[in-house]
C-alpha cells in the first residue's frame, strides 16, 4: 500500500512569497497548494488526510495566528508552520502557543523550510517528530549548559516579557538582562531570538 | 434621665454610656443610707428628733450629679427612709409638715441640679465645637501650600506655619519672637522697619491686600523669590498682620522638569517613529526578500537535478524581478522619509548659536558656566531649517554643560568659522569630564548613553541625523582643552567669492 501523496498548502497574500515557496517546494519534490488567503482556503477545504499548512502571519481578512486557531479546533492532526515577514518574539510565542509546529521567520533558508514540512509531515497527528528527536535531544543538552540565571532570562523571554521587565522582575539592571540574553543566544546556538523561542518551544514539547 | 440628655442636647449626640447615666441614682442610695444610718446612731445616742434635715445633702449631690431624674429619686429615698425611721413613735403633725417641706425642697434641687446640667452641657459643647473648628482650621494652614506667618504692629512673628517652616528652613520654635525682617535679604530689612512705623502713623496702605514677588532669605542665607500676600487684623485694640508667602523658585523648577519632560518627549516619538519605520522596512523587505531566496534554491536544487537548463531560467528571472521591487520598497521608503520634511532657508548662524546656548541654560541648569563666543563674521548666513538646527546646538551645549557639572573650571566656547567655501563649522568645547575611546567610536549611534541612567542615549544620534539631513558632518574628538569638543557642518547661503 503507498501512502497518499502529502500535499502542502501554502497561504499567503503575497504573490511573489507564495508563488516562489510553492516553486522550492516543488522543486524539493513536494505537491503543492496555493491559496490568497485563509478564508479562500477555509472556503474549499481540501482533503488533509495527509497535508501540510504554511501560512504568513499579517494578511488582509483572518490572519495566520486566526486561522492556526480555527484549523486546530477542525482539524487538530494536521501540522501548521507559521512565517512572517517581521518576527517579534510575542508573536513567536503566540503562534507556538497556538499550536503552530514551527515559527520561521522570512527570509529563511531552503534547507530549514523543507526540514520543517518534512518533520511536520513525519510528525502530523503526534507532535512529537521522529527524526527531530535527535535535534531535540541537541536543545535539551544546550538547555542544561545554562546557568540558573539565564534559565530564568530565557523563561521571560519565551514568555514574550519585554528585557525591562525581566530586569524589574528578576532585581537586576536591563543591561545585565541585555548580557545574560547574549549569552543564552550563543549557548543555545540561536541564529535569532526567533529561532531561540521556537527551539525552546519546541524541545518543551518533546520533554 | 435620657429623654431630659436628649431634650437639653437636641439630640446631638451624647448619650451616657448606661454606668454613667445610674451612677447619679447610685449616690443617691449611697448618700440617703448614709443619712438614714446617721439619723439612728444619733437617735440612739442623744434623744434627737427625726429630721429631714440629714436628707438634704444626699438631694443636693444627687440633683447636681444626675440632674432631675437622680434628685427627685433622692428625694423619694429619704421621705421613704425617714418616715420609716419615724413610724414606730408614731406620724405627729409638724413631722408631716417637715414631709412636706422636704418634698417641695427635694423637687426644687432637682429642678435646679437639671438647669445647672443643661448649662454645663451646653458649655462643654460650645467648648468641644470650637476646639473642633480650631483643630480643623489648622489642619487647613498646615496643608496649605503657601507659607503663613503672623506678626504683631511690631514686626514680632506671632505664628509661623509648617509650610513656611520648610520655605525659610526656620523652626517656628526658632523664629517665634524674632521680627520678620530676619526673612528679609538686607536692603529690604532695613526698610520694613520704616514702612511698619509709617502704616501705623499714617494709615496708608501700600502692600496690604495686594500680591507681590518680593526676594525672601532662606535661614542658610540663601535667597529666594516669593509672592508676598499681606492682610491686616484688629483684635483686642492691637493690630496684626498675615502674610502668606508662595515659594516661585519651585514653581521655576516645575516649569524647567515640564521642558525637561517635553524635549524627552519629542526624542521619543522620534524613536518610535523610527522604530515603527523599521518594521514596515522589515516587512516591506522580507516578502521579496524571501520569494528571491526561494525562487534561488529552488532553481539550485533543479539545476542539480536530471534536466537542468530547461526549468531553471523561470526561477532565475522571477528572482531579478523580486530584487527590483525590494530596490523598488527602498526607494519608496526614502521618499517617505525626506518628504517635506525641512525647508532650507538662510538663517544667520551668530543669533542661532547664541539663542540656542541660551535655550540650554534656562534655569538653574548650567550655574557657573563660563560661556565664550568666538564667532567668524565670515560666516553668516546658513542655509538651515532653523527649529532641528536650533535642537542640535541645543543639544550639545546642554551635554557639555552636564559633562562639566563636577569639573571646577567651567568653560564653555562656541566658535563658528568657515571651512572652505561653503560651509561653515560649528563647535562647542567644554572643559568636562571628557570622553572613554570606545564609547566615543559608537557615540551618534541610538541608546549609546554616557549618563548613566538619565538619558536615553538618543541625542546625539538625532543630531546625526539633522545635520546630515542639512548635507552636513557631525564629530567629536579628544579636544586639547580636556572636554570633548564636538563640531558640525552646515552649507553656507551665500557662496563667498573666491
Amino acid at each position: 500500500m503507498t501512502p497518499k501523496t502529502p500535499i502542502i498548502h501554502i497561504i499567503d497574500d503575497d504573490d511573489a512569497a507564495r508563488d516562489s515557496l510553492a516553486f522550492l517546494l516543488k522543486a524539493a519534490g513536494f505537491s503543492t497548494a496555493e491559496y490568497r488567503s485563509a478564508s479562500s482556503f477555509l472556503a474549499n477545504l481540501p482533503d488533509l488526510t495527509a497535508a501540510c499548512v504554511i501560512t504568513d502571519v499579517r494578511m488582509p481578512g483572518q490572519s495566520g495566528l486566526e486561522l492556526v486557531v480555527e484549523l486546530k479546533a477542525s482539524h487538530p492532526g494536521v501540522p501548521v508552520i507559521v512565517m512572517t515577514g517581521h518576527g517579534d518574539v510575542p508573536l513567536a510565542v503566540q503562534a507556538m502557543k497556538v499550536g503552530a509546529v514551527d515559527f520561521l521567520e522570512k527570509p529563511y533558508d531552503d534547507v530549514v523550510i523543507v526540514r520543517a514540512v518534512e518533520t511536520a509531515l513525519v510528525g502530523n497527528a503526534d507532535a512529537l517528530a521522529v527524526h527531530d528527536e535527535d535535534g531535540a535531544r541537541d536543545v535539551k543538552g544546550r538547555l542544561e549548559t545554562l546557568t540558573q540565571r539565564e534559565r530564568q532570562v530565557l523563561e521571560k523571554l519565551v514568555d514574550g516579557k519585554p528585557n525591562k521587565v525581566t530586569a524589574l522582575e528578576l532585581g537586576i539592571s536591563p543591561r545585565t538582562v541585555e548580557i545574560y540574553r547574549a549569552n543564552v543566544m550563543s549557548k543555545m546556538q540561536a541564529a535569532s531570538v526567533s529561532d531561540l523561542v521556537r527551539m525552546t518551544i519546541l524541545a518543551e514539547r518533546h520533554r | 434621665m435620657e429623654r431630659l440628655w436628649r431634650s437639653t442636647d437636641e439630640g446631638r449626640d451624647p448619650q451616657p454610656p448606661w454606668g454613667r447615666a445610674l451612677a447619679p441614682y447610685g449616690w443617691a442610695a449611697l448618700l440617703t443610707a448614709a443619712a438614714t444610718l446617721t439619723q439612728i446612731g444619733l437617735a440612739s445616742r442623744l434623744d434627737v428628733h427625726i429630721t429631714f434635715l440629714l436628707f438634704l445633702p444626699a438631694i443636693l449631690a444627687s440633683a447636681r450629679t444626675g440632674g432631675l431624674g437622680a434628685g427627685l429619686a433622692a428625694t423619694a429615698a429619704g421621705l421613704v427612709c425617714a418616715l420609716a425611721l419615724m413610724a414606730p413613735s408614731g406620724l405627729r403633725a409638724e413631722d408631716v409638715i417637715a414631709a412636706g417641706l422636704l418634698v417641695a425642697l427635694g423637687a426644687f434641687i432637682a429642678v435646679g441640679g437639671r438647669r445647672a446640667l443643661a448649662a454645663q452641657g451646653a458649655a462643654e459643647e460650645v467648648n468641644r465645637h470650637l476646639m473642633e473648628r480650631e483643630a480643623h482650621l489648622k489642619s487647613i494652614l498646615e496643608t496649605v501650600p503657601d507659607g503663613m506667618m503672623v506678626i504683631d504692629e511690631r514686626g514680632v512673628l506671632q505664628s509661623f506655619s509648617q509650610a513656611a517652616e520648610l520655605q525659610f528652613g526656620w523652626t517656628a520654635q526658632e523664629i517665634l519672637g524674632k521680627t520678620i525682617s530676619v526673612l528679609m535679604p538686607m536692603p529690604d530689612r532695613r526698610r520694613h522697619d520704616q514702612y511698619l512705623d509709617a502704616y501705623a502713623k499714617t494709615g496708608v496702605r501700600r502692600v496690604i491686600g495686594l500680591g507681590r514677588t518680593v526676594i525672601a532669605l532662606h535661614k542658610d542665607g540663601s535667597t529666594f523669590p516669593v509672592e508676598l500676600s499681606l492682610g491686616e487684623m484688629r483684635s483686642g485694640g492691637h493690630v496684626f498682620f498675615t502674610g502668606f508667602t508662595r515659594d516661585l523658585s519651585q514653581r521655576v523648577a516645575v516649569e524647567e522638569r515640564l521642558q525637561a519632560l517635553q524635549t524627552e518627549l519629542i526624542h521619543v516619538s522620534r524613536l518610535s517613529a523610527m522604530g515603527e519605520m523599521a518594521t514596515t522596512l522589515a516587512h516591506e523587505l522580507n516578502q521579496p526578500l524571501s520569494a528571491m531566496s526561494n525562487y534561488l534554491k529552488g532553481g539550485r536544487r533543479l539545476l542539480e537535478g536530471e534536466n537542468p537548463q530547461s526549468q531553471a531560467l523561470e526561477p532565475m528571472t522571477k528572482a531579478a524581478e523580486q530584487s527590483l521591487r525590494a530596490g523598488e520598497i527602498i526607494r519608496r521608503l526614502r521618499d517617505f522619509v525626506t518628504r517635506g520634511e525641512s525647508e532650507l532657508r538662510p538663517e544667520p548662524i551668530g543669533p542661532l548659536v547664541r539663542e540656542a546656548c541660551a535655550l540650554a541654560r534656562v534655569g538653574s541648569r548650567g550655574a557657573g558656566v563660563k560661556v565664550r563666543y568666538a564667532l567668524s563674521a565670515d560666516a553668516e548666513e546658513v542655509l538651515a531649517d532653523k527649529v532641528p538646527l536650533h535642537q542640535v546646538i541645543l543639544n550639545l551645549v546642554r551635554d557639555a554643560v552636564e559633562a562639566m557639572d563636577r569639573q571646577g573650571e567651567k568653560d564653555l566656547l562656541l566658535a563658528t568659522k568657515l571651512v572652505g567655501k561653503d560651509l561653515v563649522e560649528v563647535t562647542v568645547s567644554d572643559t568636562g569630564s571628557g570622553l572613554q575611546e570606545d564609547v566615543a567610536a559608537r557615540l551618534f549611534q541610538p541608546f549609546v548613553t554616557t549618563k548613566g541612567g538619565q538619558g536615553m542615549g538618543v541625542g546625539l544620534s538625532i543630531c546625526k541625523t539633522i545635520v546630515e539631513a542639512h548635507g552636513g558632518r557631525i564629530w567629536a574628538q579628544a579636544g586639547p582643552r580636556g572636554g570633548t569638543p564636538f563640531g558640525f557642518t552646515i552649507p553656507l547661503a551665500r557662496k563667498v567669492a573666491a
